[in-house]
């Protein structure tokens, strides 16, 4: 009963808290706001930066429209104790305090977010889930155990949607987001898949089957300039085919990733820009068995107007070489010519591949249009086009698709997390 | 003085408390009384609000059957530019807030936490209990819910124990008779 005095000030005083703000009686409320800066271990982003002050894109847009709207306005601390909440949450920080500072010019104050990480945490996710009306369920789930910059995941996976294989099976995972300098990362997987394959497949390329295969893979990525940043490494994976008499195959690959993502706001619009160039050299110097190079170019802008969304998704392909089918491009799935079956349009996948997708947003609607061709290098391309609409909320969507093509139209329907 | 005794107390120490009656008020005097340190402090110089509640209350016999209390909430804040503490108690018609240093400060918050001496008894015992405590402005956002005072909030802040570098003070006097009080002189009229 210690407090019980305090809780007769609360109940008899309750209208007077009720209706009054503490901080409307603070001196700082006078000056004005001259910058905003949030900090964490290893990261440091100015609000005052007029171009692309968050690069790495750790906080949402909204949070940081937020946030860099507080300069130039009169020093409000309960504003500052809410922008501190949302960014705690957005992060799943272990603390975020504030300090107020005096600004470089009198009667001016800067803002310091201070993020104290959790040194250690634990997080289930499902990156993928979908369910097609042609391809069945597919999905993906991972546990990731953080500690300081190491991450750890196991996950399971069962994707028909991807590739022309159905492959089910582990996944494992180490990550070092600061390895020396928080430019460079470093990635180490390992997958261990079960395929199962297609009736049409089957039927068109039976001696090319496997029946699993495993894949190693480190890679370093390194952030060239802030927007920019390469990684490169290497895959091993070995298939066993589908007769067990018969010896294990190995796609030993070299890779290299360039990225680019950037991102321009003003006050009405947001620009996101993606590109990305992939390269996997299998080679003999790897004890390959197989010896290509697959090259994969992808491009992706979008618009973001309040509430409209205009998205323009472009990817490009071309194989040259043997590859295995896991290697081979696929079309008419949950993302690429959305109402096409991707075994009505090659089995065996192709080895080039031209796709643009065309997407508009209103609030939880969407209409895309899709187009694209697969093929391979000695036949002719043929163009083929879908649209279909759907709603989005988040991560959840709900779509139909159809074929844009002469006689019967089948729809596709879609449904799922993160696809 | 007899009967003095600090209860929960994390201020720095206050060596000589005691009560004075100015002809309408029963005060609190604690020259040594430093209330504006540790985390407060640190709140304060990071241009935060903090907010002391404060309750003085009268008991007619050792059992503590209460007689009379009275409530206040100092708000105070440090100017990060003048380097001046300002405090205000809310609800009083006060024209400007008071600033100045730390202890010029601390001076005025408990020249103001008074209690009217109104209806005593000259020669009646009494024995007065006073508590300060620094609150978390969420704190009372927990108790006070948009549907009006939670009774869970309201149980679970009572029952937790002030956290290490917490403001927290409860001082008990007496037994007293105004008789006996030292007069200070009068001039702020009658409170509460």
């Amino acid at each position: 009963m210690k407090y019980a005095w305090l809780g007769c000030l609360l109940l008899l005083g309750s209208l007077l808290f009720a209706g009054t703000q503490d901080s409307e009686f603070n001196v700082n409320s006078r000056y004005t706001v001259e910058a905003v800066v949030i900090s964490a271990d290893g990261w440091r982003t100015d609000l005052a930066a007029h171009q692309n002050p968050d690069p790495d894109g750790k906080l949402s847009s909204t949070l940081r429209k937020d946030a860099a709207a507080l300069i130039g306005e009169k020093l409000n601390p309960t504003m500052l104790e809410d922008v501190g909440r949302r960014i705690r949450k957005e992060l799943h920080a272990r603390s975020v305090e504030h300090h107020v500072l005096r600004g470089k010019s009198p009667e001016y104050v800067q803002i310091v977010f201070e993020v104290k990480l959790r040194p250690a945490r634990f997080d289930v996710s499902v990156p993928k889930f979908l369910y097609s009306s042609k391809q069945t369920f597919s999905g993906l789930a991972e546990a990731t155990a953080t500690i300081g910059h190491n991450g750890f995941t196991v996950g399971g996976v069962s994707d028909a949607d991807e590739l022309t294989e159905r492959y089910s099976g582990l996944i494992a995972r180490y990550e070092n987001n600061k390895l020396g300098s928080d430019r460079v990362r470093f990635r180490f997987e390992f997958d261990e898949f079960h395929d199962q394959w297609n009736a049409a497949t089957q039927r068109a390329g039976l001696a090319s089957l496997y029946r699993s295969r495993t894949n190693f893979e480190p890679e370093v990525t390194i952030t060239l300039a802030r927007p920019l940043t390469v990684s490169f490494g290497a895959s091993f994976q070995q298939m066993q085919p589908q007769f067990p008499a018969a010896e294990t195959e190995a796609a030993n690959a070299l890779i290299t990733t360039l990225r680019y993502h950037r991102r321009l706001e003003d006050t009405e619009n947001q620009h996101d820009l993606d590109a990305g160039y992939s390269l996997r050299a299998a080679t003999k110097l790897l004890s390959s068995d197989f010896a290509y190079a697959r090259h994969h170019l992808q491009f992706r802008y979008m618009l973001t107007r309040g509430r409209n969304v205009f998205i323009d998704d472009l990817t490009a392909g071309a194989i040259a070489g043997n590859a295995p089918l896991f290697e081979r491009f696929s079309l008419g799935n949950a993302s690429t010519l959305r109402g096409w079956n991707k075994f009505d349009l090659d089995p065996l996948g192709g080895d080039r591949v031209v796709h643009n997708s065309v997407e508009y947003r209103y609030g939880a609607f969407q209409i895309f249009y899709d187009s694209g061709a697969i093929w391979d290098h000695n036949d002719s391309p043929v163009i083929r086009h879908s649209a279909g609409v759907g709603l989005r909320q988040g991560v959840f969507s709900l779509a139909v698709a159809f074929p844009i093509r002469e006689g019967h139209i089948d729809p596709i329907f879609m449904v799922g997390m993160n696809y | 003085m007899a009967g003095l005794a600090l209860g929960v107390s994390r201020l720095r120490a206050a060596t000589s408390l005691s009560v004075s009656f100015d002809g309408d008020n029963l005060r609190v005097g604690a020259p040594n009384l430093h209330f504006l340190t540790g985390k407060p402090l640190e709140r304060l110089k990071d241009a935060a609000t903090v907010t002391f509640l404060s309750q003085v209350t009268l008991f007619s016999d050792k059992q503590g059957t209460v007689f009379k209390r009275a409530t206040e909430r100092l708000v105070v804040s440090y100017d990060l530019w003048e380097e001046k503490f300002s405090v205000t108690i809310p609800g009083r018609g006060q024209r400007k807030p008071f600033t100045g240093g730390a202890t010029q400060v601390e001076e005025w918050a408990l020249d103001n936490l008074a209690i009217s001496a109104m209806g005593m008894a000259p020669e009646k015992p009494f024995w007065l209990r006073f508590d300060l405590r620094a609150v978390d402005r969420r704190e009372v956002a927990e108790v006070m819910g948009e549907s009006g005072l939670s009774l869970s909030g309201l149980i679970d802040l009572l029952s937790r124990k002030p956290s290490a570098g917490e403001t927290s003070l409860t001082a008990n006097f007496g037994p007293f008779r105004l008789i006996d009080l030292p007069r200070t002189p009068s001039g702020r009229g009658r409170i509460g």
